[in-house]
This record gives structure tokens, sequence and C-alpha cells, in this order.
């Protein structure tokens, strides 16, 4: 783990569970695996705040826990697993698009309480949805496990694991200090069958059976909530390996779409979907399709002859970007789309333009020949590039102070005599990709950083704005005169106003700059993921 | 040792490679030496590429905004504890008890495996020690330590301190509050405005 990953982890706990998890879940990557005592006397924290941490860092998938010898429970937070929280509004508007405004509520609770059973979702979405109805309108809870069963028949929801059945054997034996947990791959999409009948229910503050919202100003609980739940144990988690799948094949539409033409697009998103479920999302190849399969599978709109399929899929597979291939030719042809190649060029061309906005458009130039050459002697990169001795000097050096280009030496004589040595200049895809991973991390974290102070400087503008908000809100509802409302508006003078402005839009560009960060992230991590497992 | 002269004897100024090679070439001014750090905030030659607005960017953008309010409020944030004091010196009065809804809190839908302990008391010295004494005892499954040990808390001990803080509030307070002093308890749970 980096600094920067540790820091921008740490900034992210902070800002969404406080800062006593925060300490325990910083702690946790610094040093690996843990158990509890050692978690108390290091931070510092009571016994019972670091309880309150794990569970809350368990209860979000960010900490896991293994029984070691002697009875010892470890616990080990997951860095990666930390900066996904950056990528939960892409989730959620990813579910959106596929799933209109259930399927996204969805995701949202299940994102937001980490692990959930299904009818406690679907009771809460429910709830939800209701609330944004018209008057007298509710949304039926079978609509909403529909939508969730079709969540998990695409996998973009899965079981967590879960305790085993307990067998005769282990009667005998004292029960571990913590339950091992394991899954079946083929029980992990299985939507247990629940009969959950009912409607949605709108929050009223006379509502006494507000079911499954544990609102503190009911202690009270009715008799609905004392029935067993039908699928206790069964708890659900958002599949996020999944929604990089979507991610990632939505990027690679996208490149073939703007290369080529709306209708290769078509077909390259076709053979994605026909192996969303058959692929790893590992592998660096999908499985062959034959070019009849494809032609079935195409969508009902287009209509194009088997002819003018096989012709595009002949391009596509001859496109220097390699997108896809072909693999053989049974059926018409066996073709598999390069997903490693892909996610190469997607995360190169990102480089490229790094490059290109940081040091302008004749160092880009340099950069991509170096890159497509691979090697290249100081001459050479002068001839090639077109540009003149001094100004690619320049800019090479520039390049390499900045480490995105890197020298390589070939001796000419054993004796590695610098007189007589070629020096080449290269780019080292995966090393720069690292490197500006990196410094995206900063930069988020610069962001972030930047944010929370725009927000403190202003704290007394911003709780003044918000008491005047609820005053006239209140005033609103008990029918208060235009006169009375004036005034209250008038509490905020205009250059306070602007001064509130100014702030709303600083810090939504902030907030945008990080959603723009977090995209660059996700291609150059794909592409070092891919290179790794390949490797 | 005596090739060694300081940099002073024959083959001054002799570089171990030949520059030619790396493109300095003889007679060529070398850049000016650098004497301090690069600084702080290098001025940009290139202004940045806009950020990408339209329907699809607002709506993840608030989205993003309306996630970090909403986490904030979820039992899943923890606020730090409130300061103990020193009930010695303070009227006995002035300790607030808490009503008896022990049991209540634990059966919020909560999976089993991570009690969202809501049964948060200020820590004493003395249920350290009580906490301490039962882990000890218990040598059954660490989760179900936890929750056995909530359960005998709350059977033993019926009255425990709670402390108001003005400014941070434990997250306990706001979730025993049934609602006598709603007016009240917004101002202390707002700790900034979110955007």
């Amino acid at each position: 783990m980096t600094q920067a990953e540790i820091k921008l982890c740490s900034l992210l706990l902070q800002e969404h569970f406080g800062e006593i998890v925060d300490k325990i879940g910083t702690h946790l990557i610094r040093t690996g695996g843990q158990p509890l005592r050692v978690i108390v006397h290091d931070t510092g924290t009571s016994l019972d705040q670091v309880k309150k941490a794990l569970c809350v860092l368990i209860q979000h998938n960010l900490v896991t826990y293994q029984i070691h010898k002697r009875g010892i429970v470890e616990y080990e937070a997951h860095c990666s697993r930390i900066l996904r929280i950056l990528r939960y509004p892409r989730y959620i508007y990813t579910a959106k698009t596929l799933y209109s405004d259930t399927g996204e509520l969805i995701v949202e609770e299940l994102l937001l309480n980490g692990k959930m059973t299904m009818s406690a979702v679907v009771k809460k979405v429910a709830d939800r949805l209701t609330e944004t109805m018209e008057d007298g309108k509710t949304m039926d809870y079978s609509e909403v496990s529909s939508t969730f069963g079709r969540l998990a028949d695409t996998h973009f929801v899965q079981r967590c694991p879960f305790v085993p059945d307990p067998t005769d054997s282990a009667d005998a034996q004292p029960p571990p200090p913590a339950p091992t947990l394991s899954i079946n791959e083929k029980d992990m999409y299985l939507v247990p069958k629940l009969n959950l009948i009912g409607k949605g229910k709108r929050r009223r503050s006379s509502d006494d059976d507000a079911a499954g919202e544990p609102k503190p100003k009911r202690p009270k609980q009715t008799a609905e909530s004392k029935e067993p739940i039908p699928d206790d144990g069964i708890y659900w988690q958002a599949n996020l390996d999944r929604f990089h799948q979507h991610f990632r094949d939505q990027s690679i539409v996208s490149a073939v779409a703007n290369r080529m033409d709306q209708t290769s697009s078509e077909i390259v998103r076709t053979m994605l979907r026909m192996s969303e479920i058959t692929t790893s999302s590992c592998a660096p190849f999908t499985q062959p399709l034959s070019s009849n399969e494809i032609f079935r599978s195409l969508p009902v709109g287009y209509n194009i002859s088997k002819q003018v399929l096989d012709q595009y899929l002949t391009l596509l597979a001859d496109d220097p970007l390699e997108f896809v291939g072909k693999s053989g030719d049974s059926g018409g042809g066996m073709y598999v789309i390069n997903l490693h190649k892909a996610l190469a060029s997607l995360a190169m061309a990102t480089l490229e333009s790094i490059v290109q906005e940081r040091f302008g458009s004749r160092c880009a130039r340099i950069f991509r020949l170096v890159l497509r050459k691979k090697h290249l002697e100081q001459k050479q990169v002068e001839d090639f590039a077109m540009i003149p001795a001094k100004e690619a000097k320049d800019m090479l050096y520039k390049l390499l102070s900045e480490n995105l280009i890197s020298l390589q030496e070939i001796p000419k004589t054993p004796d590695h005599a610098p007189s007589r040595t070629f020096y080449l200049y290269t780019v080292n895809s995966l090393s720069a990709a690292r490197m500006l991973l990196r410094r995206c991390y900063k930069s988020i974290a610069n962001l972030i950083e930047r944010r929370q102070f725009e927000t403190k400087e202003n704290k007394r503008l911003l709780e003044k704005s918000q008491r005047v908000e609820a005053i006239l809100a209140s005033m609103q509802a008990t029918g208060a005169e235009e006169a009375q409302l004036q005034e209250i508006e008038e509490m905020i003078t205009a250059p306070e106003r602007q001064q509130l402005e100014s702030l709303k839009r600083n810090v939504n560009k902030l907030d945008a700059s990080e959603i723009q960060v977090d995209e660059t992230i996700f291609v150059l991590e794909s592409y070092a993921e891919s290179t790794m497992k390949r490797a | 040792m005596a090739s060694r002269g300081g940099g002073r004897g024959r083959g001054r100024g002799q570089l171990t490679f030949n520059m030619e090679a790396v493109g300095i070439g003889k007679g060529d001014a070398l850049p000016p030496p650098t004497l301090k750090p690069s600084p702080l905030f290098p001025p940009l030659e290139f202004r940045p590429v806009p950020l990408p607005s339209g329907e699809e960017g607002e709506y993840v953008l608030a989205l993003k905004q309306e996630l970090r309010g909403a986490m904030r409020q979820l039992p899943y944030f923890i606020r730090p504890a409130a300061p103990k004091r020193d009930w010695r010196r303070l009227p006995r009065e002035l300790k607030i008890r808490v009503r008896k809804l022990q049991k209540e809190r634990t059966t919020i839908l909560i999976p089993k495996r991570a009690p969202k302990t809501p049964a948060e008391k200020e820590e004493t010295i003395q249920k350290l020690e009580t906490l301490e004494k039962k882990e000890e005892e218990v040598t059954s499954e660490e989760d179900e330590e936890k929750e056995e040990e909530e359960e005998k808390e709350e059977d033993e001990e019926e009255e425990y301190d709670e402390e108001e803080h003005e400014e941070e509030t434990d997250y306990i307070m706001s979730y025993f509050d049934n609602g006598e002093d709603f007016g009240g308890d917004s101002d202390d749970n707002m700790d900034e405005a979110i955007y």
C-alpha cells in the first residue's frame, strides 16, 4: 500500500464513517492482520470503540477476519475495497440506467448498508418508492422482488458467504471463536423463494407500524416485526466485479464506436453481452463465439444480412487495434474479443492524453512514437518525430524527469563502457501506468482535503443559511405572510449570498473532479490488474 | 588513494559516459542549475480540459453529495465519545438515566454477525474492567461474546450514564430520542451542511 493510497483511504473512512472507524481502519491497513487486543493497544482507543468500529468495517466488507492457530482471530483491512467507496455513485447510476429507479434504490441500499437480507431490502425500497409516488399510490413488494431477482440473475448482486450448517461432529468440539464462512459458486445467485406480499408504506409521523424502519422515535416494536424473517441468515451484497465488467464493456463499445461506426459497436456489444456470464472477469479473451451465434443474438432492430455481418467481423478482426480476433473457422468463423489488448489500448490512450494535456502536443507526439516503436535512440526520435533536435532533446528530458520514459542501456562491449553503449528511450507501460495511478490517488486526496477546507472556512455561513431555511420552511408550513417570509430571507445579506454561491460552485467543481479522476483510476487499475494476472 | 586527488588531477571534468550519445553536443549550453526544490504550486503551462457536464454528470454529482450526507446519518457513522466526567464532583441529579429500552435496541434489522452496537454506553473505568473480566471468562465465539456482553450488561446495569455534550453528541443520544426535544437536537447533530 503506497502512502498515497493509505492517505486517501483514511480520508474516505473519515468522511463516511467517522474518525474512530478511520483510526482503526487506517491502522489495520498500515500494519496488516492484527488481533483485537493488539489493535486496542496500538491505537489507544477503548475496547468498546474498537469493537464498534470493527463491526462497522466488517459489515461493509472492508475488513475480513480469519482464525489463526490457538484460536486468535486476526482482522485484515482491504485497501482496494475502501477505495471503491469513491465509485458508489457510478454504480448506483449504472443500476438506474439498467433497471430504472427500483434497481437504483436496491443497489443504493445494499451499498449503504453493506449486507442486507432480501426481505429487508425489498421493504425499505418499497417504502422509499412509495414516498416519492403520488398520494394514494403505493409500491408493491412483488415488483421490487422481481427487480431484485433480475439483478441477481445478471450477477449484479450476490449472496454473502454464510455459516455452513453445523454437522453432528461439530457438536463435540467447542464452537470456534469466529465462524468460517464459505459459499458455493452455484449458490451465489440463488434467490430465495420468498412470499413477500405487501405494499410500501408512507412514512407519516403518526404511523405506528413503520415496518422495517428503525426509527428512534418508535422504540415500541409492533407485532409485524416480531415475525421470524423467512430468509434469515441469507445476506446479499453488491457484486462490484460485475459492475466493473460492465464499465469495461461500455468503454470498449464506445471505443469501437469512435473508431469505426455504430454498427460495429453494436456487434461488439452483442458479443460482450453473450459472454457476460460465461467469461470470468479477469480472462484475457472471451469465449470464442461463432458468427452464426452472433447473427442470431443481434438485437431485433438490426436487420443486417449475414454477409454484411461477416464483412464487419472481418474488418474488426483485421483492425490494427486488435480488439476482435479470429480464433477459428468453424461455424462461419469463431471470433473472440481481446479483453487484455482492449484494456491495454484504453490505458495507453489515457496515458497519451495525459501527456498531451500536461506537456503539449509535440511531447505527446514523441511519447506516442516511443510507445509504438518500443525502443528508439536519441537521433531516431528526432528523425521520426520531425522535430528539431534541440526541442526534441528538451522534451525527452522533461518526460524522462517525470518518469514517463526511461532509458535502456545496451552495451556493445562486456565492460559496459559508456562511450560504447547504446542508450535507448523506451516506455515501460506498466510502471508508467502505476506511477500515474499513484498520482491519481494523491490528486483525489488533495481534492477531498480542499473541499473539507472550503466547507470548514464557511462553516458559520452554512449553518446560518441552514437555520434560515429551516425557519422559512416551518413558517411556510404554518402559513405565514409574504412580508414575513421576505424578512426572513433578507437575514442573509447579498454578499453572503454571493459567498454561498461561490462556495457551492467550488464544492461542485471539486466533487465533479473527484468523479472524473476516479474514471481514470478505473481504466489504469483494470489495465494493471489484467497485466498482472496475465504475467 | 593517490588517483582520487579531490578532482584536481588528470581526468578532471571527464564524465563516465559519452555525452553525445545522450544528446548533449560539445559547446551546448547546459540548462541552469537548480538551486532550490521545485515550487509547491508550479505554474501551469496548459489549462486543464473542462469537466464533463451534462445530465449524467450532474446526476452523478448530486448522487455523490446525497450519499455523503446520507452516510453521516446512518448508524454506521460513529461519532467520538463525549468526555468522561468525574461524577464524584458533580451533583447526582445531573446524571442522565436512560429509559429501559434495552431489548428493542437489538432487534432492529441487523445481520447477526454485526450487531449495530446501539448499546453504547459511556465508558467509566468500572465498565472496562467488567468487560475485560467477562471477556476472559467467556471462551466461546468472539461474536457471540460481544452480544453476550451487551446482553449481560443490559441485564445487570439498568442505569448508566449518558452525557450530553454540546458539539459532539453520541449517536446514541439521537437514537433514544423519542421526540421530546426534537427542536433542540437538530442543532446538535448537524455538524456541517451537506453539499
